[in-house]
């Protein structure tokens, strides 16, 4: 019987144009574009005009990471506020100290000795220290990242790849766009390590073209790390940038995989896991940018030192992204167990525009948190008990200016604009939620959306919907008809 | 093997199985609209979720695998309310005069299941009606990407693509401004698999949904298709994939799919007629089989037996070639009887039967996908056998190796590893080159060739002066390349081989199997699964009908005559010709001479079809009688028949089709013939019973017939009707009516003993050579469109698929002579001229030409050689030497 491989197959014609139509940013150009995320949309009244004009633009254009100085355009060129909140600095060390974008001031400060440290030890070592070290990814899901290692180390085969997923496209977070603009070289060892470690000899760094700058420096720090021999063929790690072309989905890391292969950027029934198959059926390690940068951090300090960091399971620093409604936003490393409310309150300063209604934490596509709940503290398993998650770290206020359906509608149409297309729920439910149908067909959505989406674009959307049912009801019920 | 339990019944199923079909083999059953058996399961309609017990939210169960201990629901309430909750989204705006006007298709009997109105309207802008045979409606796409899947992993084409995201994805051809400008090749697969009403035949659009569906055998190439026939009012509406089909696993081409309205073509004959005065007069079936019968026996009594003859059609049944030769036999009392293999694979089928002592396949077309390196020889079988080209398409593209040995590029070269560009008619050359270097680079699988191979160190002796570097010059393929292929060849294994009429049509037709079967032999590649020597065979039932003893030294089972008169004589009670018989071509030889009187043509346009049109006009002038048995007024009939009978086609009768992976099909009366027409069998059975034979013709069924076939053929003694109605076709040998059949053969030993010797086949320069005068050399082949000489398929809208015959002419040489795209082009050979446009193209090499063989107004073989094969007088019609003028 014919036998039809699981795998990927090789496309005679990928980069067609029918999957380059897949993207926003083929249809239109970023230069002199309003944003049109959440945490814009939220501070809309901050300057109404700087809106009016993202809402008149043809296309969509969801976060261009300058959720500190919403409404934002592509020209808006200010920096937010970075400070350093915890016991150590595991990710901002440099950054809060004015960056290190050249091999040469990285270097100075102890830069690329944790890599030399790397290849002189055995793949095994550097996994245990990862392992040991209780780090979790800091993408969303929050899965140990040691065990993702040590899968795609103990996969047979020669080829495997290293990427990291560098598509910040949670509207709210601009944490991955100041690790790559202020210090380009640590995500390059950290990848350098990561080959090294699972027996990759190939990596891609996956970039949201809304980045412009961090492409910029990135290309710059690659090509100075390639001519220092630290990368490229010698090395025996080839590290190369992919760019996206405006999909939120590809933050998905196999929705990414297929973009990298020049496929449409549609998301992969998982398992297979890119553990195994990933990059050309590949196994292929995926990790967000946040998460690779402590990496050589735990090499340089042992795992140890990481693990006394942060608390509960949720060991470690996490950096947080606060947007323009607070009265001091800002990127702030803070370790974990601290309270919502001490991020909100005292680091954020609270809002400078109105009372707070509820923070989103994580992205749009995550449960909302109410003001009555601030005192969770701020923890993978916490949050999730609550309904809400850590996610990416960002974190988006909102206040009585813009109200709990106008704000459900945003999301819904964030998610229809931003859907891959493949599975029915979130193909057809999302635009469908964003009508805001009765509570009864609603229901149906938001269930149908939990139970049956293919991945956390979908089911993100029915948990942020079954949220502010939950903690809006009375606001939200008459505007469900 | 793990156990799961499903609904509270048990289900144990190998690993791997998917929850899907164990639930299936249940009873049960989810909807689905993404999935496809055909296909990789994809998970993106989510109707299928089920609850697995552990599992903190439901999983899809077309892509969720059975583990050992999974307790498994399918049917609770909240899964219902889910699935309503996505059909009634994907019914919003689909339109709701669809799905009362066709309730049974598959999305319209889930909304009838689960009481979900469809709420949408028409809308014209998303019709695309300019393809001939696929009307498209977008407005009822519910977006399962079934059509963009089938199109990638079946056919290997990418036609249809999605475009846009979210839920502006669009369905739309990846190329073009709709179907019809876009690079399909209209397989039908999307048709085939789009639950909705998205794609549809336009032929049940026009002529209703079929009431009644019949299961048979595609009526073209030899990869032998299932197909399920569906027809309404006794006329076919559509035919379909059969996906348990065992040569194609759901999968047809545009032939097999499309082309079937030459059944109701209008010049279609069907009733007996006589030409008298130059006017042809229908005639009854009486006065018809009256007129035969006296005819032959008339000319019988003044000229002898062998001044009469018979040609039987390699596309009528296996029963029917039987019954023609045995009339030849019997009833004329000649050997005279052949069938159009004399033109395309007898070689093989000769070779093979020398070498390996079979003349057939000795793989299966499963063997395809499991083979590391393929080797495609002479064949072009996107063109010529779709579905065996998108197979190896599909192999190629998973990873196997692909070696082209082709004169020119053919599609699959997209797919290749390595090209053989060679000059036509140096096949010798080059397989004997690949066989040195195996020798000498000692690739040989030695064990192998010690257990079953004899005369290898006289072959190793020979072989030398064959060394890529001696033989570069005369076949023009670099050394090295040649090197490279030998050694893929016999390492990268199991290898198989798969060959086309590139191979036996050449005067070194026969020995360039040979050559190439001791590729197979060197190095083991052969008796194992993934391996093998393997003819495309270019008609439904070539492989049929010289086995069925239509040839003239050749009885049924594909026996000399010589080595089974006796048995033959005594299950016939009767004796049988003792005078040498004459094969097609020496009866036209015979004809010019005046010794050959009367000829019945079934199912063979021999005027069209034969090189050197001049020598086949100047035989048939000189006939007393040409009987033409065809389904239209073919060629022959036209110019020198005086009677025609009108068969029935390949949908209107009973019987078994052969095809080339030794496969016995049984195909099935779909709907009733039309007219007066009726099957070959009966119409010889009838001459026969008029002739005084009635006792040895007296079959009342083709099963009957076959019964008769299958006592006489060992090999075939096992494969009874209703075997084949119970398990599909089966493949011999098969002994007997437990025998599986056997898909992989020489495994032992080989058919005629233990051991083969290797050939030492020398090479012989094509006579046909260029000169000043003739310049250029031309091959011939197959157009996807079409079928042969086209008698099938200029019948139908394939004719507007491929109007006329183009003459592909290199860029270099198109640019010397000065010529442009579509303009026309006298050729002229030492035989004749021909007529055509030109299409300039990177497929050929300078000095070479290539043309399709179809059209009768270009009439090609007016040209083509009339040098044959050495062994069985195959025609050379790869090779011939030409000129190129303007016009």
């Amino acid at each position: 019987v014919a036998s039809h491989s699981s795998t990927a197959l090789p496309r005679r014609n990928p980069g067609s144009a029918a999957s380059k139509s897949f993207y926003s940013l083929t249809k239109v150009a970023l230069e002199s574009k309003a944003c049109q995320g959440l945490a814009c949309y939220v501070a809309r009244h901050l300057d109404q005009g700087t809106w009016d004009k993202a809402c008149a633009q043809p296309g969509k254009l969801y976060c261009l990471g300058k959720c500190y100085a919403g409404p934002a355009t592509d020209a808006t060129s200010s920096r937010p506020i970075i400070e350093v909140h915890s016991r150590q600095p595991v990710v901002l060390e440099r950054i809060v100290n004015g960056g290190a974008r050249s091999l040469k001031s990285y270097t100075a400060g102890g830069g690329y000795q944790a890599l030399a440290q790397c290849r002189q030890q055995s793949p095994e070592k550097t996994i245990q220290a990862v392992e040991q070290s209780g780090l979790r990814g800091r993408g969303g899901a929050g899965f140990p990242a040691g065990r993702k290692w040590r899968e795609v180390f103990s996969q047979p085969g020669k080829q495997k790849y290293v990427v990291a997923n560098a598509d910040e496209g949670d509207p709210g977070a601009y944490i991955d766009r100041f690790i790559i603009e202020d210090d380009p070289h640590r995500l390059i060892e950290a990848m350098a390590i990561a080959g090294h470690a699972v027996g990759a000899s190939h990596g891609f760094i996956y970039l949201r073209k809304e980045y412009p700058v961090a492409e910029q420096v990135l290309r710059a720090a690659l090509d100075e790390a390639r001519g220092a021999g630290l990368i490229g063929k010698k090395a025996g790690f080839e590290l190369e940038i992919t760019m996206g072309h405006g999909s939120y989905v590809c933050g998905e890391e196999t929705a990414l995989l297929n973009s990298i292969e020049g496929r449409r950027a549609e998301v992969r029934q998982r398992p297979p896991y890119p553990t195994e198959q990933g990059l050309w059926g590949k196994p292929t390690l995926v990790n967000n940018v946040e998460t690779l940068v402590c990496v050589p951090w735990i090499l340089e300090h042992g795992a140890d030192a990481y693990r006394a960091l942060g608390f509960s399971k949720s060991q470690g620093t996490k950096l947080v992204s606060l947007n323009s409604l607070f009265n001091r936003p800002g990127l702030y490393e803070v370790e974990f167990g601290v309270t919502v409310r001490h991020i909100v309150e005292t680091l954020g300063g609270g809002l400078k525009s109105g009372t707070l209604r509820g923070v989103i934490i994580g992205g749009p596509l995550a449960g909302i948190l109410p003001a009555s709940l601030l005192d969770t503290p701020f923890g993978f398993d916490e949050l999730r008990a609550v309904g809400a998650m850590v996610g990416h770290g960002g974190i988006v206020a909102f206040d009585e200016k813009t109200s709990i359906a106008d704000i459900v509608r945003h999301v819904a149409e964030f998610a229809a604009a931003e859907s891959c297309g493949k599975c029915t729920p979130c193909r057809r439910g999302s635009p469908r939620l964003a009508e805001l149908p009765a509570r009864d067909e609603t229901d149906d959505l938001v269930a149908a959306l939990l139970n049956t989406s293919l991945c956390g674009l979908g089911t993100g959307l029915g948990e942020f919907t079954a949220s502010a049912l939950k903690h809006y009801a009375k606001e939200l019920a008459p505007c469900l008809k | 093997m793990p156990q799961v339990t499903i609904n509270g019944k048990t289900y144990t199923g190998p690993e791997g199985t998917t929850v899907l079909t164990a639930l299936r083999a249940l009873g049960y059953d989810v909807p689905t609209v993404c999935h496809d058996p055909r296909l990789t399961p994809y998970g993106g309609c989510r109707l299928c979720v089920v609850n697995i017990k552990g599992a903190p939210k439901p999983v899809t169960s077309c892509n969720t695998v059975i583990a050992d201990g999974m307790i498994v629901d399918t049917h609770t309430d909240e899964l219902q309310d889910l699935r309503r909750t996505l059909l009634k989204l994907l019914a919003r705006d689909y339109p709701a005069d669809q799905v009362a006007r066709f309730p049974d298709k598959q999305f319209h009997r889930y909304l009838k299941e689960y009481g979900v109105n469809a709420t949408g309207k028409p809308q014209p802008a998303k019709l695309d009606v300019s393809h001939p045979y696929i009307h498209v409606d977008m407005s009822q796409c519910v977006t399962c990407y079934r059509c963009v899947r089938i199109c990638d992993e079946v056919q290997g084409q990418f036609v249809w693509q999605a475009w846009n995201r979210g839920d502006e994805t669009e369905i739309r051809p990846a190329t073009g401004t709709n179907l019809a400008t876009s690079e399909c090749v209209s397989c039908g697969a999307c048709v085939d698999t789009c639950p909705s009403g998205a794609l549809e035949d336009k032929s049940l659009l026009l002529h209703g949904v079929p009431t009644q569906w019949t299961k048979t055998i595609c009526s073209y190439c030899g990869t032998g298709c299932e197909v399920n026939v569906g027809s309404r009012d006794n006329r076919i509406t559509t035919i379909r994939p059969a996906l348990e089909g065992p040569s194609n696993h759901g999968h047809t081409c545009v032939k097999g799919r499309y082309a079937f309205e030459y059944v109701y073509a209008k010049d279609r004959v069907t009733s007996p007629m006589i030409r008298r005065n130059g006017e042809w007069e229908k005639i009854t079936w009486d006065e018809a089989i009256q007129f035969v019968s006296d005819r032959f026996r008339d000319t019988i009594a003044r000229h002898g037996p062998d001044s009469v003859g018979l040609l039987t059609s390699a596309r009528g049944t296996n029963e029917e070639n039987y019954v023609g030769q045995k009339f030849a036999r019997l009833v004329l009392g000649t050997n005279n009887v052949d069938c159009c293999a004399r033109v395309c694979h007898s070689p093989t089928a000769a070779a093979m039967k020398m070498t390996l002592g079979t003349g057939a396949a000795t793989n299966s077309l499963d063997d395809i996908e499991l083979a590391q390196t393929i080797l495609v020889c002479g064949a072009n079988p996107t063109d010529g056998h779709p579905v065996t080209g998108a197979r190896i398409k599909q192999a190629a593209r998973r990873g196997a190796n692909l070696i082209i040995v082709d004169p020119r590029e053919i599609e699959l070269n997209q797919f290749a590893t390595l090209h053989l560009p060679l000059r036509p008619g140096t096949n010798v050359i080059v397989f004997n080159a690949m066989g040195a270097t195996i020798v000498e680079e000692g690739l040989v699988d030695e064990a192998f060739v010690r257990e079953r191979i004899t005369e290898y160190d006289e072959y190793k002796k020979f072989i030398r002066q064959f060394l890529p570097e001696k033989v570069t010059d005369i076949c023009g393929v670099p050394a090295g390349k040649i090197r490279e292929a030998a050694r893929l060849y016999a390492t990268a294994t199991p290898s198989l081989s798969v060959h086309g009429l590139g191979m036996t049509e050449h005067i070194q037709g026969t020995e360039g199997i040979m050559a190439l079967v001791n590729l197979a032999l060197l190095t083991g590649n052969i008796g194992k699964p993934g391996t093998g020597i393997n003819p495309l065979r270019g008609q439904n039932n070539v492989q049929g009908a010289p086995h069925m003893g239509s040839e003239p030294n050749l009885l049924a089972g594909y026996v000399p005559i010589k080595d089974a008169r006796e048995r033959f004589e005594a299950a016939y009670h009767a004796q049988l010709p003792a005078s040498k018989g004459k094969n097609m071509i020496e009866m036209l030889e015979a004809a010019q001479t005046g010794s050959f009187k009367v000829l019945w043509a079934i199912g063979y346009d021999i005027m069209l079809t034969n090189p050197n049109a001049h020598e086949t006009r100047r035989a048939l002038k000189e006939m007393d009688l040409v009987i033409v048995q065809d389904l239209f007024l073919n060629q022959t009939a036209i110019e020198f028949g005086d009677l025609f009978l009108p068969a029935a086609s390949s949908f209107e009768k009973d019987g078994t089709f052969m095809n080339g992976e030794r496969r016995i099909q049984r195909i099935r009366k779909a709907v009733n013939p039309q007219g007066e027409a009726r099957s070959d069998w009966e119409i010889v059975c009838d001459v026969a019973r008029a002739m005084g034979h009635g006792d040895q013709f007296n079959y009342q069924s083709a099963e009957e017939i076959w019964d008769e076939v299958r006592s006489l053929w060992n090999e075939g003694a096992g494969i009874s009707y209703d075997r084949l109605d119970q398990l599909g076709g089966l493949q011999w040998p098969c002994y007997d009516e437990n025998d599986p059949g056997m898909g992989v053969m020489h495994a032992d030993h080989f058919s005629h003993g233990k051991t083969t010797p290797l050939r030492r086949i020398e090479y012989v320069a094509p006579p046909e050579i260029t000169n000043d005068e003739f310049p250029f050399l031309l091959t011939t082949g197959r157009n996807l469109y079409q079928y042969n000489a086209a008698t099938q398929t200029n019948r139908t809208a394939n004719a507007g698929m491929h109007t006329t015959d183009y003459l592909n002419v290199s860029k270099p040489d198109a640019r010397r002579l000065n010529l442009r795209d579509g303009e026309t082009v006298r050729l002229r050979s030492r035989q004749g001229t021909a007529t055509l446009p030109v299409q300039i193209s990177d497929t050929v090499k300078p000095g070479e030409l290539y043309a399709t063989f179809h059209s009768v107004r270009v009439f090609l073989n007016e040209i083509t050689s009339s040098h044959r094969d050495r062994y069985t007088k195959t025609p050379e019609y790869k090779v011939t030497a030409v000129c190129l003028e303007k016009v």
